[in-house]
């Protein structure tokens, strides 16, 4: 080869160098230099990248597949934890109105579990983890602290059955709170109850609150109720009627007071 | 040991009727696993012991409600009798004949139940009566199928010797 050439290609490749050297220098220096020069690598790093990564996850599938199981059991089981956790904070929240209710309660008390429902569609009733034994007896009446629950009409040494106010066997002497309107609640098995043998010039109106009006000796006086959702005629046209929504949600209880008289 | 088997499966049909099934309830309705459990023992056993078994459930059914107890009992007895009895003149091998029949005694047991509760006393509104009337035993025959699905093991159980 001739070596004048060879010396041509020495300089020319030296002063590339310099010039590239220079250029990363100057691009180090000066931002709006070095920002499209990145541009330029941007897109052959992203390839490299995405061809490292795929190359790892056929290399360490494996390793990632039983990684991914443990972490996926792993997912279950705080989920599950979650879940019980919530429904111990939701029963502490329930606890701790029952202990404040309990403790503000003039009324002598004894808390139960609700353990089961009837059998049939026919009644409405709740069968509670607390019986003779532990003092309960026929005709005491069940509460919670949102209100009237019930009644207890069946025992058991261990357990207790409760009719509850939806119940149309149960009938509770009423007054409307506002007016001391007097009436009769029974249930209907549904949702609402219903106040009865209201007179056509009767003071009731809606979303007035209905507390037990103490005046049979079962059920102590202001117990509430419920509040007024529809006031309609009886049929006969002699007397009216209202619709009551129970303040207790009653198909979801999950303990009671027992009020011992 | 069948027998015996389906005697255990009839207790915890009634422990899900008063515990779990309050959960699956449609306008405040639910089915009766025990007057399914009643209809599976007549179909699958022979009278003896569908009228044992028909008893059990009639008296776990007047523990858990408040009727006059010994109400289903006697019902359930004479259920399993008629049911026997039917099974014996005509053929109920499937569930287009299962379910219709299902849908009668549920029918017949609401009926009869209404009328007992009428007698002491009872005031249920004359719309939720006939709302638990019908719809309970339309709920009840539409989960038969699936009530004999799961208790089909232990129906067609059979010990090896």
């Amino acid at each position: 080869m001739n070596p004048r050439l060879n010396k041509f290609k020495k300089k020319n490749l030296i002063y590339s160098a310099s010039l590239g050297v220079l250029l990363l220098f100057l691009s180090s220096l000066i931002p709006p230099l070095r920002t499209p020069l990145l541009d330029i690598f941007k897109l052959p790093l992203n390839l490299l990248n995405f061809t490292r990564h795929e190359i790892a996850g056929i290399i360490f599938y494996h390793q990632h597949m039983s990684q991914n199981e443990k972490l996926r059991r792993e997912n279950d089981l705080l989920k599950q934890k979650l879940i019980a956790l919530n429904e111990v904070y939701l029963e502490n929240e329930r606890l701790n109105k029952f202990l404040s209710l309990k403790q503000k309660s003039s009324y002598r008390v004894i808390a139960a579990k609700v353990i089961g429902r009837p059998a049939d569609s026919w009644s409405s009733v709740i069968i509670i983890d607390k019986g003779t034994y532990h003092g309960i007896k026929r005709g005491f009446v069940a509460i919670n602290y949102l209100g009237l629950v019930g009644r207890v009409i069946e025992t058991t040494f261990l357990t207790s059955k409760i009719m509850l106010i939806n119940d149309p066997n149960l009938s509770v002497s009423a007054i409307v709170e506002r007016s001391r309107q007097e009436g009769l609640v029974s249930g209907t098995l549904g949702s609402y109850l219903m106040m009865k043998y209201l007179p056509k010039e009767a003071d009731v109106k809606i979303s007035d609150v209905i507390v037990t009006s103490g005046l049979t000796y079962v059920y102590p006086k202001g117990l509430l109720i419920g509040t007024v959702v529809d006031i309609n005629e009886e049929f006969s046209r002699l007397t009216r009627y209202c619709l009551i929504k129970p303040a207790v949600h009653l198909s979801n209880i999950e303990e009671v007071l027992i009020i011992i008289p | 040991m069948r027998n015996w088997i389906f005697l255990i499966a009839i207790v915890i049909l009634g422990l899900i009727q008063v515990t779990i099934l309050n959960y699956v309830k449609i306008f405040n309705i639910k089915p009766d696993l025990l007057l399914i459990s009643l209809l599976l023992s007549s179909l699958f056993f022979e009278m003896k012991w569908a009228f044992i078994l028909g008893v059990f459930a009639g008296i776990l059914k007047d523990i858990f409600t408040i009727d006059a107890f010994g109400t289903n009992t006697l019902l359930f007895a004479l259920w399993a009798y008629l049911i026997v009895k039917l099974s014996k003149k005509i053929s109920i091998d499937n569930n287009y004949i299962r379910v219709p029949l299902m849908f009668i005694i549920t029918l017949f047991t609401s009926i009869i139940t209404r009328l007992i509760l009428l007698t002491q006393g009872n005031a249920i509104p004359f719309g939720i009566t006939l709302r638990i009337m019908f719809l309970e035993p339309l709920y009840t025959a539409l989960i038969f199928p699936l009530v004999l699905k799961y208790t089909q093991p232990i129906l067609s159980f059979k010990v090896i010797k």
